[in-house]
């Protein structure tokens, strides 16, 4: 065939498609047409139905028109009536201006009269209701009535006798209220509370009232301190009496509170809480500052708090100074008081702050004035001594929670002990115990500054102090020793198996390195758990937070995280160092075995060679005999960290043996065998992939054993049979020119 | 959203009153907040600003600066990748305090941490601190130094800008590379020996 012919015929091909399109297209419009043709009878009747509709519409309009027209007219007439209809509302409500003008005038009359009579009679109720009306009345109206009816000075007369009245009233009152009060008539104190705001005195009788209430408080206050102070050190509420006098203080004043509250919504109306309040926190000050004062004073705060700031500036371990040290111990019991003592001022603090806002909320309906109000209110809360005094002792409790925190981890660090049948020693379990019970103590305070605190103090002393001893236990080394390795693997063992850890400095230094670098491993669990469980408590305890405060703490606790960054940098660098003091000095002989072994095996020399033991064979032996003295000895994820630092270090030792032999068929046959069987032996040794760490090691073996060098294009290239190849060309290539068998141009024929 | 880049803890500290929440409310929401009570403990905000086409997350802790609020804000040094130390240039006293703030700093802090004086409020007429002599204090104590109003918005932008800026560099320069992974294995393991010895 032609290549004309060729194209004749696609030619024919091309127009017989393009015909073939054409005849679709006419079919479609084709049908397209005659659906139009279907509707154009439709059409028609339409267009004669719309031609009849065109008269009716035309009536239509024009009734319309005639309707505008009406509406026009009847809105002009309304709008003349709605004038009129101004008028009478406007004439209606100057009437009952009057109306209201004459009563109070009938009023005026009659409580000017009534009211003198009611002084005379001590009938107090009765007089304060007639200048409560006379005080609701308009008092600038008064006056213009005054002037437009006929008898002046009658009027006149009658709202100066009950502006007389009031005054004098207000002063009886206020004199019988106190004198109730001399005399604890409590019957008389609440009648004339009751009767201040009649007389449009409201401050005044909440005043007297609450001074009233704060003297009762204070002498049960007094009382109650003085108990405190004279309670002897055998009573078993000892510790935590001033926690008590607190709460006592406290669950007073709130229930004086509780029991007022109806009694001031009742006759004063709502939203002056806030104002009763106010009162009874200058008494709340007051005797909190003196229960603060006399607990400084019996639990020697300021002497604490100077030997504790002195002993954190000398340094953590001087035990050689002179500074008496306090034992944390003895600190515990009044750490636990301070919470208390915090907590229920929190509690109190949050009960006003309740009882008050929700007293505005429905007492004070001008929202600016409900702001103010607020404001007013909060401001008054901070600044009072009752707050000042919670801080202090939020700062007094964090002092010595961070000073417990620190010297109790010293202690357990100090006194740590290594059992032998544990992987870990003391100190993990009693550090995490304390810091545990610190962050228990700070979530008690109720207050998310102080658990932020201890959660900052924590993680410095954990990511500071504690992971720098693990740190100074790793630095001083896994000494390799001069025994045979076997058996000093043997003998290590079996000495921590039996307890028997002092029969050598070196066992001991091997035995303190193991477990320093166990104990970085449950490090990290125990900070995970802590940072959740941690959170979880948090969040029951202050269910109220906001996403703000949420923020805050999240961010505290993140700092968890960074010691257990520390953590890792730590293990792996223990495992470094027993890379270099254990694995290397071991694996390399064995792996340079392979030097002594010749690779160009003959059919016959091959069965003699897999008849004995094997290179690999020995290999797996020796290092079985290493890894299992590791494997009871470490933590799951650090023996599997150590096989990955011995897979690393055999996997690049073999490399370069390689590199130094050369080989015939059989012997890249015996290679591969052999790198497979070294592969599945570490694989089933761990539980981490080690496939990575043998890729190298793989290809190499692979690349030894090819049948020719041309066969490599099966597995180099695009196609899907290609391996991803973790060698460059240069070193596929020198690794081809180790088999003999293989001519070198061959190798650099290749195109890679 | 949350895809920032790097996140950097600052925190201001210095005397009550100097400014501190004002300059952080400027900054985070662009406001002068009229008679706000003074801090309680510690706040906590967040911006994120775009330096260099990257996003920056910038935690902003603004403390309380009374005594007895101080071992709360004691224990946020230790993370701050920056301080932002206050004073009032129409104060004295806020001045005279500064050196007690440093060796609290010294106490604290991380020793690398960034450091920055502030001298705030320069609308006011009533100077009492002449520039210089804010200039020479941070010079002689290492840190970076500036003037700022919250109230009119001047150099605040530019305070935390700054300090994202160097603060990026830095991260870039802890970041490069001391070996790469064609170095043999002994070499690793000697590097992270020197950084756990230093
Ligand atoms: N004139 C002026 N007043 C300021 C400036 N910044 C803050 N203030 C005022 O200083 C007072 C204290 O501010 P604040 O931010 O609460 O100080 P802080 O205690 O350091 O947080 C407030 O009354 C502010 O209005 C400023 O730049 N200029
Ligand atoms: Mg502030």
């Amino acid at each position: 065939m032609s290549a004309s012919e060729m194209s004749f015929e696609e030619m024919q091909e091309e127009i017989r498609n393009q015909l073939e399109k054409l005849q679709i297209e006419e079919d479609s419009l084709q049908e397209e047409m005659s659906t139009i043709m279907n509707q154009a009878p439709f059409l028609n009747e339409k267009i004669k139905s719309l031609k009849k509709l065109v008269p009716a519409l035309k009536i239509i309009e024009h009734d319309a028109v005639g309707l505008v027209n009406t509406i026009n007219d009847i809105s002009d007439s309304s709008e003349k009536i709605s004038g009129k209809i101004r008028l009478l509302d406007e004439a209606r409500s100057r009437v009952q201006e009057c109306q209201s003008r004459v009563c109070d005038l009938i009023d005026l009359e009659i409580c000017s009269q009534g009211v003198q009579a009611a002084i005379l009679d001590s009938d107090y109720e009765k007089g304060a209701a007639h200048v409560h009306r006379f005080l609701s009345m308009d008092q600038s109206l008064l006056q213009k009535t005054a002037n437009d009816v006929e008898n002046i000075s009658n009027t006149l007369k009658s709202v100066r006798t009950l502006q007389d009245a009031t005054s004098q009233l207000r002063a009886l009152v206020e004199h019988k209220f106190n004198e109730a009060v001399r005399n604890e008539d409590l019957v008389s104190i609440e009648r004339f509370f009751k009767i201040f705001p009649l007389l449009g005195i409201h401050e005044v009788g909440i005043t007297e009232f609450c001074t009233y209430l704060r003297g009762k408080v204070s002498l049960t206050a007094e009382k109650n301190l003085k108990t405190a102070i004279t309670t002897p050190i055998s009573d078993k509420r000892y510790n935590i009496i001033f926690a008590d006098t607190l709460t006592l203080l406290f669950e007073g004043l709130a229930k004086v509170i509780d029991i007022h509250q109806p009694l001031l919504e009742t006759y004063y109306g709502p939203g002056r809480l806030f104002s009763a309040v106010n009162i009874l926190q200058k008494e709340c000050d007051v005797q909190v500052r003196r229960i603060f004062n006399e607990w400084m004073k019996c639990r020697q705060i300021n002497k604490k708090m100077q030997q504790i700031s002195e002993i954190s500036r000398i340094g953590p371990n001087s035990s050689f100074s002179k500074l008496e040290r306090i034992d944390p111990k003895d600190l515990d019991i009044l750490i636990g008081e301070i919470t208390f003592m915090h907590y229920r001022s929190e509690l109190y603090i949050r009960f006003i702050q309740r009882k008050v806002m929700a007293d505005i909320e429905i007492g004070i309906l001008d929202s600016q004035k409900k702001e103010e109000c607020i404001n007013a209110f909060s401001q008054a809360l901070n600044n009072s001594e009752l707050t000042q005094l919670k801080h202090e002792l939020l700062s007094h409790y964090l002092r010595l929670e961070q000073y417990f925190m620190e010297e109790s981890i010293n202690k357990a660090v100090a006194m740590d002990s290594v059992d032998s049948s544990q992987q870990t020693s003391s100190m993990v379990d009693d550090t995490f115990f304390i810091v545990r019970k610190c962050i228990r103590r700070s979530i008690s305070s109720g207050n998310l500054d102080g658990i932020c605190a201890i959660i900052n103090t924590a993680c410095r002393v954990l990511e500071n102090d504690f992971c720098d001893v693990l740190r100074s236990k790793l630095r001083q080394g896994y000494p390799s020793g001069y025994l045979d390795l076997t058996q000093a693997y043997n003998v290590l063992q079996s000495s921590i198996q039996q307890g028997r850890l002092q029969s050598g400095d070196t066992e001991q230094s091997r035995t303190a390195f193991i477990v320093a670098l166990n104990n970085a491993d449950s490090c990290i669990e125990y900070v995970d758990a802590l940072c959740e469980g941690v959170l979880k408590e948090i969040e029951n305890a202050l269910p109220g937070m906001n996403s703000n405060e949420h923020g805050k703490l999240e961010s505290c606790l993140s700092g968890l995280s960074s010691v257990t960054s520390n953590l890792k940098e730590i293990i792996e660098y223990g495992i470094q160092q027993l890379r270099s003091s254990v694995i290397k000095p071991r694996v390399n002989p064995w792996v340079d075995a392979f030097l002594n072994i010749s690779h160009q095996f003959t059919e016959e020399e091959l069965s003699v060679y897999e008849a004995g033991e094997t290179f690999v064979q020995t290999l797996i032996m020796n290092l079985e005999s290493l890894l299992s003295s590791f494997k009871d000895m470490l933590t799951v994820a650090n023996y599997d960290a150590f096989v990955g630092a011995l897979t690393t270090e055999v996997t690049q030792r073999l490399e370069k043996v390689i590199l130094k032999s050369s080989f015939n068929g059989l012997g890249g046959l015996i290679l591969d065998k052999e790198v497979r069987s070294l592969a599945s032996y570490i694989t089933a040794a761990t539980s981490w992939s080690v496939r990575d760490k043998f890729a190298r090691l793989t290809q190499i073996a692979t690349v030894l054993n090819l049948e020719q060098v041309s066969e490599i294009a099966d597995y180099w290239g695009n196609h899907d049979g290609a391996l991803t190849w973790r060698l460059t060309p240069s070193e596929l290539r020198s690794f081809l020119l180790l088999r003999t068998d293989f001519k070198p141009d061959d190798v650099k024929r290749l195109k890679l | 959203m949350d895809d920032y880049k790097f996140l950097f803890k600052v925190v201001l500290v210095g005397n009550a009153g100097v400014g501190k929440t004002c300059l952080v409310r400027r900054f985070t929401q662009g406001l002068f907040p009229p008679g706000q009570g003074a801090t309680i403990g510690v706040d906590f905000m967040i911006k994120t600003v775009e330096v260099d086409n990257e996003k920056v997350k910038l935690q902003i802790w603004d403390t309380a600066g009374q005594e007895r609020f101080r071992s709360i804000t004691q224990s946020y040094y230790r993370s701050a990748h920056a301080l932002i130390l206050v004073y009032d240039i129409s104060c004295q006293p806020t001045f005279d305090c500064l050196p007690d703030w440093l060796r609290e700093i010294e106490e604290y802090a991380n020793s690398k941490v960034l450091r920055v004086l502030v001298g705030n409020k320069i609308d006011r007429e009533d100077r009492e601190i002449p520039t210089h002599v804010g200039e020479e204090f941070a010079e002689r104590n290492n840190m970076y130094f500036l003037e700022t109003s919250a109230k009119e918005a001047e150099n605040v932008e530019t305070l935390f800008i700054q300090i994202a800026v160097d603060l990026i560099k830095q991260a870039r320069n802890r970041d490069v590379p001391k070996y790469d992974d064609t170095t043999t294995i002994e070499d690793r393991t000697t590097s992270i020996g020197n950084k756990l010895l230093q």
